[in-house]
């Protein structure tokens, strides 16, 4: 989204991002989750064990429809507010770290790389464990969610400087 | 016909995600900084709406065509954290967590490309050194 444009009231944004959790329960009975969906797309091409055990082969049937629907959420959202432009833009980013093109697609792969190998070894990210498991009052999912914003928070002020912006 | 209600269900998810800040870069290490409470308080509320409504359709016990309801809590075990911490540097880095990448690759954010293929490395990474840290880790064996 452009700098100026007003995101949505917070309230409103954590109102419809539970209903639409309840709705996928109780439409499909499913638990929302998203990072299970890197297998989902991995045990398409390969055949490692883990890739292809049946809670994953299971899931692909909404996940990967689901994964979709983000992407396309994505454009429409992109294109409501004044039209879909490729970017590579991340305003603080580039101000704090000045990175070149080929240097910043290195950053954001090599987070990327973390994102895939930690939520699937943590078994959930910030949908699966943040909002249902924590919902849903398990204990894992508390420590894996208190565990990410630890390490979200801490990085971000190594990168950032302690209350610089 | 399946198909199209999740597609429909993860379209709003996702535009939902984008209006709500959380595929924002800026707005997510503002919220890691504590100088923006947006993406605090989407979470939050998130979890005050949902964890009542689990109760309700629990007790309801039905979902929408009236079959049983099942909710299968995920295994609890070190992985939890240990992923979970390393999964947190990943979204300080690139500013995105799972959903907010495929959600930047539709809004056309390049480095969401990069995040991605990122990610599937690390997810097939972490599948093939799965049988070495199970036992480590006390995780589940995987079932075919």
């Amino acid at each position: 989204m452009d700098e100026g444009t007003a995101f949505w009231p917070w309230w409103q944004g954590g109102a419809a991002i539970g209903a639409i959790t309840l709705l996928l329960l109780w439409l499909g009975n499913q638990r929302l989750g998203l990072s299970t969906g890197f297998e989902n797309l991995c045990a398409l091409v390969l055949r490692t064990p883990h890739l292809q055990r049946a809670e994953v082969a299971a899931s692909a049937r909404w996940r990967l429809p689901f994964l979709g629907g983000l992407v396309l959420g994505g454009a429409l959202a992109a294109f409501a507010s004044g039209g879909l432009a490729p970017s590579l833009a991340a305003p603080l980013l580039d101000v704090r770290l000045a990175l070149a093109p080929a240097e910043k697609l290195a950053w954001m792969f090599a987070g990327g790389l973390l994102i895939g190998f930690g939520t699937r070894l943590s078994n959930g990210c910030t949908s699966g464990h943040g909002i249902f498991g924590l919902s849903n009052f398990e204990r894992g999912s508390l420590e894996a969610t208190l565990a990410f914003l630890a390490a979200g928070m801490l990085t971000t002020f190594l990168v950032y400087g302690a209350g610089s912006s | 016909m399946d198909r199209l209600l999740y597609l429909a269900l993860g379209a709003a998810f996702g535009f939902v995600l984008l209006r709500s800040g959380a595929s924002d870069y800026d707005t997510v290490q503002r919220m890691f900084l504590l100088q923006d409470f947006q993406l605090w308080g989407v979470i939050a509320t998130a979890v005050a709406i949902t964890a009542p409504g689990l109760r309700l359709l629990r007790r309801h016990g039905r979902r929408a065509n009236g079959a049983a309801l099942e909710i299968t809590p995920k295994p609890r075990n070190p992985g939890n954290w240990v992923g979970g911490a390393i999964f947190g540097v990943g979204w300080s880095i690139t500013g995105m967590c799972p959903g907010p990448i495929f959600v930047n690759l539709g809004a056309g954010k390049l480095h969401a490309l990069a995040a991605l293929a990122g990610a599937l490395l690390g997810a097939a990474l972490l599948a093939a050194l799965y049988p070495r840290l199970a036992p480590a880790l006390g995780l589940p064996v995987s079932k075919g």
